[in-house]
């Protein structure tokens, strides 16, 4: 049975990781290459010793692909491609290809010159890297091969994440990435077509959340900041540069307008240039609602919002300042946590996850006392809040894609098992498919049913359903033909059709059997008999009595004759082509049962 | 509001239970099986701390699941077990279920109650306590009222009644005291350890006949008689009594809350007291709101009374509703955050809220 073998990659039982490698109709393709963040040394890698102990990776892969930006997902790409080894296509959405090395090389300061490591990515490493990229268009047929075909569809979750369809002749496989199913103010929903997969690879880490409402969630993030302000506070926002921050902006200056708040709004400079950058590039990734706007006005021409000078920060009273980088591991953001963190008044509001090692992780954790540059120690007395925008899918958005996408079977990957059985048991009960939950470096083999389009030639078609023992409708048919494969294309044709292609001469098979009745009568007598039976109980067929005494039942030929030895004795010799077995056999076995007492 | 939560559930549920470690249980009630069984565990921002954790996730977590081909018109947490019991149509039997967190995140169906009558007798109401062993009590109408053991499944009371009167729902009062409240308002109490007296039928409303009656026990902290506390009766035109215990004769205060007209039923009719405000109850099932009163002060006449605050949030549906107001099916409070309710409505939406007091006692 054909079979697609799917392989989540990685050392241990973590979440945070994702690469899985999956083995489609002799393709193999690696989906995702990201770094745990919670590792400091080798574990954050995947372990690709799983693809190949020996052989190189580029030889055994036909290609890799990335789902998004995030650095769960991406952030392993460089060591792979450059440290380990590999020169074949890695295919990425475009906004996804501009995105990720900014990423990684932000990543790559952290990490080499923050904490001093040394085997890592070079920049060098993720310009080569990068090169090998292939970007992708939404719903654009990518052959890779002439056998492999890949699809990208629009996932939500952040700009320019995608879920790819792998496809090689009918077998099909969706990876989704993260994706989200419910659209916010500034990427649309994901969206997948009946495609019917025979794989639907879906992340389930978030498929135990119960979410709150945006609302609520706006309504806290608005409160929040608004009572550190009307106390003289100061709010710091650090903000990864792209969408959430956007958000944020019309959110804080549709609150200002209509509380009539006057305390300033900053928006940090090297923000406001790259993310108008970028929305040019990529309008066609956000949705209606932004792209109207975006028409009418500049983004970033907001009443309440102005440009944010280093100045600023000392300014007393309140404000609020959006600033990269969002882990607060350096430059502006920084700077600015610096000045405002010893006062009890202030706020500092952390959009989502950071990198452990970062002063973001650190305050996220609880640490209260950080040790700066040059031994020095800060008190952070100002509150510390964590607001988390990042749109995943929950469990109703999960069964909402398998409804789109209708796939035959489903993989869960990134959860504990025993913690997934509730959605697993859900899925196969709402959907009737299989529910897979392989760990990671546990291969999970998935069969396929791929059905295979022959053309049948109407001669032939005609021809075998003509001849028939008393045929039944709901029985599958039998059909004796040839089958010509040539050309990537089946065709079912009669074998004298197929000799005569072929240029071969036709061989007849002609079988006969010996039957024995006893009958002292005579030959022609006995044949009477025979013909007489026959006639009564194969209506249905052609039974002729031939001048010559012989019977034909079709084309099959009864004669008979009398034993050599035994005059009571008649033998039947039933003779027939191979085309016409079943019905002689059926013959032979009507005619040793007897002929009936009476004869007409 | 000093806190608003809102979610959305898959299915509606028509139950809302706080389970073993401030978990909270809520049910499907479609009618065409498939319904599901969830123990939630709430966000941090809902534990007890004052001072929040550092990082407050503001989502549910869905901890366990099961499947139930009935609808769950009624659940009740066995306390001191990871027991769950369950009642709804088409019969009065109750099923049994095992949440075991630990292994594997599915509640099991473990066992069933059955119930003599056979189908067609309405849900069962139901009641847990683990006092002397896990008990159950149960039963659709007076005559049907019993107690099992809930693990043998052994019967242990059976009321001495022939009534037929449909219950709408019964409680212990303490390991010795039940209190049965019928649909048409009366009440009775029935001690576990004479099951062969009758059933005493402590007070009858006087409110006009043809509405339904529920009613809402107080909890009182632990080991102080529950009977103290009055019982709140409440009815499908807005009748709002209440009655104490220890003297039946006469009610204590009656009053009547404001009704949407026409009214919509007195299937989802819910009247519970907040266990950490002294005197205060909330009251939904009417419409898409939830009402608090403050009853200190209520006095026989039976006035109209104005709520000290109305939650009105299920009353806009969600995203996705489609014609029809949302009905609000069920409420509870929080156990120990005093002003924090959970409600829940009929459009699947489930809110948690903190309302802030605008005057008198906080």
């Amino acid at each position: 049975m054909p079979e697609i073998k799917v392989t989540p990659l990685g050392a241990g039982q973590d979440v945070g990781r994702s690469c899985i490698l999956v083995s489609i109709a002799g393709k193999n393709v690696m989906l995702d290459c990201g770094m745990h963040m919670g590792y400091n040394d080798d574990r954050r890698f995947p372990d690709f010793s799983y693809i190949t102990q020996n052989g190189r990776l580029t030889d055994f892969l036909d290609c890799v692909i990335i789902s998004h930006f995030h650095l769960d997902h991406c952030g392993a790409l460089p060591y792979f491609s450059e440290m380990v080894g590999y020169d074949g296509p890695i295919y990425m959405t475009h906004p996804t290809k501009a995105i990720c090395p900014i990423l990684l090389e932000d990543y790559r300061k952290i990490t080499v010159d923050k904490k001093g490591e040394t085997n890592f990515f070079t920049s060098q490493m993720i310009k080569d890297c990068m090169k090998k990229v292939v970007a992708v268009h939404l719903h654009q047929t990518v052959q890779v091969d002439e056998e492999l075909e890949i699809k990208a569809y629009y996932a939500g979750h952040v700009l320019g994440a995608a879920m790819f369809q792998i496809k090689v002749g009918c077998e099909s496989v969706v990876y989704t990435g993260d994706y989200n199913m419910t659209p916010d103010r500034h990427l649309g929903a994901a969206w997948i077509d009946k495609c019917r997969p025979d794989l639907l690879i879906t992340e389930s880490t978030y498929a135990t959340t119960i979410r709150d409402s945006k609302r609520c969630r706006e309504r806290d993030f608005l409160k929040k900041v608004h009572e550190t302000v009307e106390r003289g506070g100061k709010v710091l926002i650090p903000v990864f540069a792209l969408g959430r921050a956007q958000e944020l902006c019309i959110l804080l200056e549709t609150f200002w307008e209509r509380m009539n708040l006057k305390a300033p709004i900053y928006f940090s400079t090297g923000l406001t240039e790259k993310a108008n950058h970028y929305y040019k590039l990529f309008i066609t990734w956000t949705n209606q609602k932004i792209r109207k706007t975006f028409v009418q006005r500049n983004m970033f021409e907001f009443k309440h919002i102005k440009a944010f000078d280093r100045a600023f920060a000392d300014n007393p009273g309140p404000m609020v300042v959006f600033a990269t980088p969002g882990m607060l591991h350096a430059g502006q953001s920084l700077q600015i946590f610096r000045k405002w963190a010893g006062n009890e008044k202030n706020m500092v509001i952390m959009p989502g996850y950071c990198v452990q090692g970062t002063v973001g992780h650190k305050i996220l954790s609880g640490q209260r006392k950080l040790e700066m540059e040059g031994r020095q120690i800060l008190e952070v007395k100002m509150q510390v809040e964590y607001m988390s925008f990042s749109a995943h899918a929950d469990a109703k958005g999960i069964m909402q894609l398998i409804r789109q996408a209708e796939p035959r079977n489903v993989l869960l990957v990134h959860g504990e098992a025993k913690k997934m059985e509730f959605l697993k048991q859900k899925i196969e009960q709402e959907f009737h498919v299989n529910c897979y939950m392989p760990a990671n470096g546990e291969t999970t083999t998935i069969f396929t049913n791929p059905s295979i389009p022959v053309d049948i030639s109407l001669g032939l078609l005609k021809r075998e359903t003509a001849i028939g023992l008393l045929p039944d409708v709901k029985k599958p048919k039998l059909m004796h033909g040839t089958l010509i494969m040539k050309d990537n294309s089946f065709r079912l044709v009669s074998p004298e059709q197929a000799l005569k292609e072929l240029g071969l001469a036709e061989h007849q098979l002609r079988f006969t059997c010996r039957v024995h009745i006893q009958d002292p009568r005579k030959e022609h007598e006995t044949v009477l008999r025979v013909y007489n039976h026959l006639k009564g109980v194969l209506k249905d067929y052609s039974v002729q009595h031939l001048p010559d005494g012989s019977i034909t039942v079709e084309s099959i030929l009864i004669q008979a004759t009398a034993h050599s030895e035994d005059q009571g004795t008649k033998v039947l010799l039933v003779s027939w082509t191979y085309q016409d077995e079943e019905l002689g056999s059926y013959l032979t076995s009507l005619l040793k049962k007897g002929l009936p007492q009476s004869t007409s | 509001y000093e806190d608003l939560h809102t979610f959305e559930l898959q299915a509606p549920t028509r139950v809302i239970e706080w389970a073993q470690g401030n978990r909270v249980c809520v049910a499907g009630y479609g009618q065409s099986g498939g319904n599901e069984i969830l123990q939630l565990l709430p966000p941090p921002t809902l534990q007890v701390k004052e001072t929040q954790g550092l990082c407050p996730e503001r989502d549910f977590k869905v901890e366990c699941g099961g499947f139930s081909n009935r609808p769950v018109y009624s659940l009740k947490h066995v306390p001191g077990t990871s027991l769950l019991v369950t009642s709804g149509p088409p019969d009065s039997s109750l099923q049994i279920w095992q949440v075991s967190a630990e292994d594997s995140d599915v509640i099991k169906s473990i066992s069933a109650i059955p119930t003599e009558n056979g189908t067609g007798q309405p849900w069962a109401k139901i009641a847990t306590i683990s006092a002397r062993a896990p008990w159950v009590l149960h039963g659709s109408r007076l005559s049907s009222v019993q107690i099992t053991e809930v693990e043998s499944r052994k019967n242990v009371y059976m009321a001495a009644s022939r009534n037929n009167e449909e219950l709408s729902g019964l409680a212990f009062l303490d390991c010795n005291a039940l209190l049965l409240c019928c649909a048409r308002g009366q009440l009775c109490l029935a001690d576990v350890r004479q099951p062969q007296s009758p059933l005493e039928a402590a007070s009858v409303p006087s409110a006009p006949c043809g509405e339904r009656w529920c009613m809402g026990v107080g909890r009182g902290p632990q080991g102080s008689d529950s009977s103290s506390q009055p019982v709140a009766l409440l009815s499908s035109g807005g009748h709002l009594t209440l009655t104490d215990l220890r003297k039946t004769s006469e009610s204590l205060a009656s009053a009547k809350c404001g009704v949407p007209s026409p009214s919509s039923g007195a299937e989802f009719l819910c009247v519970s007291w907040a266990p950490a405000l002294e005197g205060c109850l909330a009251v939904s099932g009417f419409d898409g709101t939830v009402h608090v009163y403050d009853t200190q002060g209520w006095d026989s006449s039976g006035r109209e009374v104005e709520p000290i605050f109305v939650h009105k949030g299920h009353a806009f549906g969600g995203p996705g509703s489609s014609g029809g107001r949302p009905l609000v099916t069920v409420h509870t409070w929080h156990p120990q955050k005093s002003r924090t309710l959970l409600s829940a409505a009929s459009d699947g939406s489930l809110h948690v809220w903190d309302w802030v007091q605008s005057c008198g006692n906080c």
